[in-house]
C-alpha cells in the first residue's frame, strides 16, 4: 500500500517508485517515502528561503519576512534535512544488519515527523513568529503582547513536541532496535558491517547523542505542554518555565543535534568512499584513525554548546566560557583527522570520477570551510563581536547546506538499490558543480554580512547599507535551486538498470 | 579564517583531482611515509589548537574588563533594562579613554545589547536571557568621539528590527563643558 502511495504521487512518484521485484521492500519502501516527503518539505524551505531577500528588495513588510524566517528554517532543519538523513540511514542500516526498517514505529517516526512539522507551519501561518529556535519565552510574551494568539502557541508547541519525540525517542529507538535486537534476515543483508566499522559506529553514536541530550528537552518541553494545555497549573512547571532553564535544556539539544548529524553523515562518508576506490580495495586509509576521529567529535561537541552562552557572562561563569572555547576547537581537532583519513585514503587507492562521490567530498569541503567559520565564532572574543549577526545564522545554514550535500552523494549511491534505476552522470555532474557554487557562494556571503555587522533574523537590511549582502545571497541562492532542480531532474531522467 | 581555509582549498581539490582525473592508480607513496605525513599532521593540528587557545586568552573581554577593574582606574556604571522594543539607559553620554561598565537586563524576553562603531563595525555584543540574577556585565572604554548605534541582535518579535538607540562619546574636555 504504501509503495502504491510513493507510485501514485504526482511527479515524485516517478522518482522514488520502489523496486518490488528485489524483496527489499522492507529496507527500501519506508526509506523511500521518507526521502520523497523529506524532498516536498525542501521545496517549501528554497521558495521561503528566495523569498527573504525578495521581501526586503520589494520591500514587502516585516510581518511577510519574518513568517518566511520560522517556516524556512523550521522546513530547512526537520521535516527535510533530518527526514532525509532517517530515511538513508534506516536504509543503510537495515542493508548492513540486515533487518527491516518498516513496521509500526518506523510509521510512527512519519507520522510525528510530518503531522508535527504541519502543525507548527499552520501556526506559523497563523501569527506565530518565533523562528525555529523558539527563543523561548518570546512565544508567550508574543502572546500577551496580543502580537499572535495562545492558540497559536498551543497549536505550534504541540507541532514541535510531535517533531521533537520523532527524533529525540522514535528514530533513536528503532536505529538501536536494528542494530542490537531483533534476527538478521539473510535476505535484506546487502553489505555486512559490524559496530567496529567507523559507518556503523557514527550512526549509532549520532543516536545515543539524541536520546541523551534531547531527553531534558523532551521533559521540559513536556511539562510546558502539560501547562499550555492547562492539565497542571503554570505555577507547578515553573521550573521548567523559566527561560535560563529552557535556553540550556534547547542548546544542549540544539547545538549536539547538529553534532550529531554531523557525525552520522562523516560516519556515511567513511562507509561510502571505500567503495568508490579506483584500486577496488573498499578499504580507508585507517579505520582507526576514522573511529578516534568520531569519538574526538563526540567528546568534544558534548559541552562545546556553552559557546551560545559567552555573551551572557557573569550569567555564564569564565570558566564555562573558556570551556566552551576549548571543547568547540577540540572539534577541530576531530576534523583534522577526518581530513587526513580522507585524503590518504584517496592519495594511496585513487577514486571513481562518480556524480555521488563527488557530492559527498565537495559537501565535504563546504562542511569543513563552515567548520573554520564556526571554530572562528566559538572563539570568546571573536563571539563578543559577531554573535547576533549573520555570521552564525551562516554558519548553520552552511552546516545544513553540507550535510545535505554529502546525504544528496549518499543517496546517488543507494538509489539503485531502492528504485532499480540508474541515474545520468552528466545531469548529476551538473548538479554537484551548481550546488557547491551556489554552497561556497552563501557560506562566504553570510560571513561577510556578518563581520560588517549585519544582524541576523532581522528584516531591514537596509538599515546599515547591508542589501548588497542580500543580493549576494539571492544569486548564490539561485545557484543553489539550479543545483537541487538539476539533481531531481537527474531522478526524473533515471532509466531502469535492466 | 582565510589562513586555514586558503592551504584546505588548495589541497583537498588538488588532491581530489590529482587521483581522480590525473592518475587514479594507486599511488607508491610508502605506508612509513604517510605513517611519518600522519605524525606532523596530527602534532600540527593539536599544536594550533594549543596555541590559539592560549593566546585568545588575553583578548577575552572579561580579561580586559577584570584587567580594567583590577587597575584601579574610576569605571563609569550604567546600567540598561532592555524590554520589547526600547532601551531605558541611565546614562547615554561617555567620555573617550574613561572605562564603562554596562550592566544590561531584559524584563520580558530574549534581547541583545549591541553597540556599533560610527563606521558600522560591531565593538561588543551582550545577549540578555530574562530571569537571569546578574545583569549581563562588561566594562569597555571608548576610544574615538561620535554617535554610537545600538541594535537588538536576539530576535524578540514583529518590531525587533525597531529596537535601536544610541550612545554618544564624546572627548573628555567635552562631557565637563
Amino acid at each position: 500500500m504504501l509503495a502504491a502511495t510513493i507510485r501514485r504521487t504526482p511527479l515524485l512518484g516517478k522518482m522514488f517508485e520502489v523496486d518490488e521485484s528485489t524483496g527489499l521492500s522492507d529496507i527500501n519502501t519506508w526509506p523511500a517515502m521518507m526521502i520523497m516527503t523529506s524532498f516536498v518539505w525542501l521545496v517549501v524551505a528554497i521558495l521561503l528561503g528566495v523569498g527573504m531577500p525578495v521581501i526586503q528588495m520589494a520591500e514587502m513588510g516585516s510581518d511577510l519576512f519574518y513568517t518566511a524566517i520560522t517556516l524556512h528554517g523550521a522546513a530547512l532543519a526537520f521535516p527535510f534535512l533530518f527526514q532525509f538523513m532517517m530515511g538513508i540511514s534506516l536504509h543503510r542500516s537495515g542493508g548492513c544488519m540486515g533487518k527491516p526498517a518498516s513496521g509500526k514505529l518506523t510509521a510512527l517516526i512519519y507520522i510525528c515527523m510530518n503531522g508535527g512539522a504541519v502543525l507548527l507551519t499552520l501556526a506559523v501561518l497563523g501569527g506565530l513568529k518565533i523562528t525555529y529556535t523558539v527563543m523561548y519565552p518570546l512565544p508567550l510574551v508574543g502572546a500577551q503582547m496580543g502580537a499572535w494568539s495562545m492558540n497559536m502557541v498551543v497549536l505550534g508547541f504541540t507541532g514541535i513536541a510531535l517533531v521533537l519525540t520523532s527524533m529525540i525517542f522514535l528514530y533513536p529507538f528503532q536505529i538501536i532496535r536494528m542494530s542490537f535486537f531483533g534476527e538478521q534476515r539473510e535476505e535484506l543483508l546487502l553489505s555486512a558491517r559490524s559496530l567496529k566499522d567507523p559507518g556503523m559506529l557514527g550512526m549509532v553514536m549520532s543516536i545515543m547523542i539524541l536520546l541523551v541530550t534531547g531527553t531534558p528537552l523532551m521533559i521540559v518541553a513536556g511539562a510546558l505542554l502539560l501547562a499550555l494545555y492547562g492539565i497542571v497549573p503554570l505555577e507547578a512547571v515553573t521550573w521548567a518555565s523559566e527561560p535560563v532553564v529552557f535556553q540550556y535544556v534547547f542548546y544542549i539539544f540544539a547545538h549536539n543535534l547538529m553534532e550529531a548529524m554531523a557525525i552520522m553523515v562523516i560516519s556515511a562518508v567513511y562507509a561510502t568512499l571505500p567503495l568508490y576506490l579506483a584500486d577496488g580495495t573498499r578499504k580507508l586509509y585507517s579505520d582507526k584513525l576514522a573511529n578516534l576521529a568520531l569519538w574526538i567529535l563526540l567528546v568534544t561537541s558534548v559541552t562545546s554548546f556553552f559557546h551560545h552562552f559567552y555573551t551572557t557572562n557573569p550569567g555564564l561563569p569564565t570558566a564555562l566560557s573558556y570551556h566552551g572555547n576549548i571543547m568547540s576547537w577540540g572539534t577541530g581537532i576531530g576534523a583534522a583527522f577526518s581530513i587526513f583519513t580522507i585524503l590518504a585514503t584517496i592519495w594511496k587507492h585513487g577514486i571513481k570520477p562518480e556524480p555521488g562521490l563527488m557530492a559527498i567530498l565537495a559537501g565535504f569541503v563546504v562542511y569543513i570551510l563552515d567548520g573554520v567559520n564556526a571554530m572562528v565564532a566559538a572563539n570568546v572574543a571573536v563571539s563578543y563581536q559577531i554573535h547576533g549577526t549573520l555570521w552564525v545564522g551562516g554558519h548553520a545554514m552552511s552546516v545544513l547546506i553540507a550535510m545535505t550535500l554529502m546525504w544528496m552523494g549518499v543517496l546517488y549511491h543507494h538509489y539503485p538499490v531502492i528504485t532499480g534505476k540508474k541515474l545520468d552522470k552528466v545531469l548529476g555532474n551538473r548538479f554537484v558543480t551548481l550546488y557547491t557554487i551556489g554552497a561556497v557562494g552563501l557560506l562566504y556571503s553570510f560571513a561577510a554580512g556578518g563581520a560588517m555587522g549585519m544582524p541576523r533574523r532581522f528584516a531591514d537590511w537596509d538599515a546599515g547599507g547591508w542589501m548588497s549582502v542580500g543580493v549576494a545571497i539571492l544569486v548564490f541562492g539561485l545557484f543553489l535551486i539550479a543545483g537541487f532542480f538539476t539533481y531531481m531532474q537527474s531522478f526524473f531522467k533515471s532509466r531502469a538498470i535492466s | 579564517m582565510l589562513l586555514f581555509q586558503l592551504p584546505f582549498l588548495l589541497v583537498f581539490p588538488f588532491i581530489v583531482y590529482r587521483k581522480c582525473f590525473v592518475d587514479p592508480t594507486p599511488s607508491n607513496t610508502g605506508r612509513g611515509k604517510l605513517t611519518r605525513i600522519e605524525t606532523v599532521w596530527i602534532f600540527s593540528a593539536v599544536a594550533l589548537f594549543v596555541i590559539a587557545n592560549v593566546y585568545s586568552i588575553s583578548y577575552m573581554p572579561m580579561s580586559k574588563t577584570a584587567a580594567t577593574e583590577a587597575s584601579g582606574v574610576a569605571i563609569q556604571d550604567v546600567d540598561v533594562t532592555a524590554r520589547s522594543w526600547s532601551y531605558e539607559i541611565s546614562d547615554r553620554e561617555f567620555e573617550v579613554g574613561k572605562p564603562v561598565r554596562f550592566s544590561v537586563k531584559s524584563v520580558d524576553t530574549m534581547h541583545g545589547f549591541t553597540v556599533y562603531h560610527p563606521n558600522g563595525k560591531i565593538l561588543f555584543n551582550m545577549m540578555l536571557i530574562p530571569g537571569l540574577e546578574k545583569a549581563s556585565s562588561l566594562v569597555y572604554t571608548f576610544t574615538e568621539p561620535g554617535k554610537y548605534k545600538v541594535r537588538c541582535l536576539e530576535y524578540c518579535g514583529i518590531a525587533h528590527h525597531g529596537m535601536q538607540d544610541e550612545l554618544t562619546v564624546v572627548k573628555a574636555t567635552d562631557k565637563s563643558s
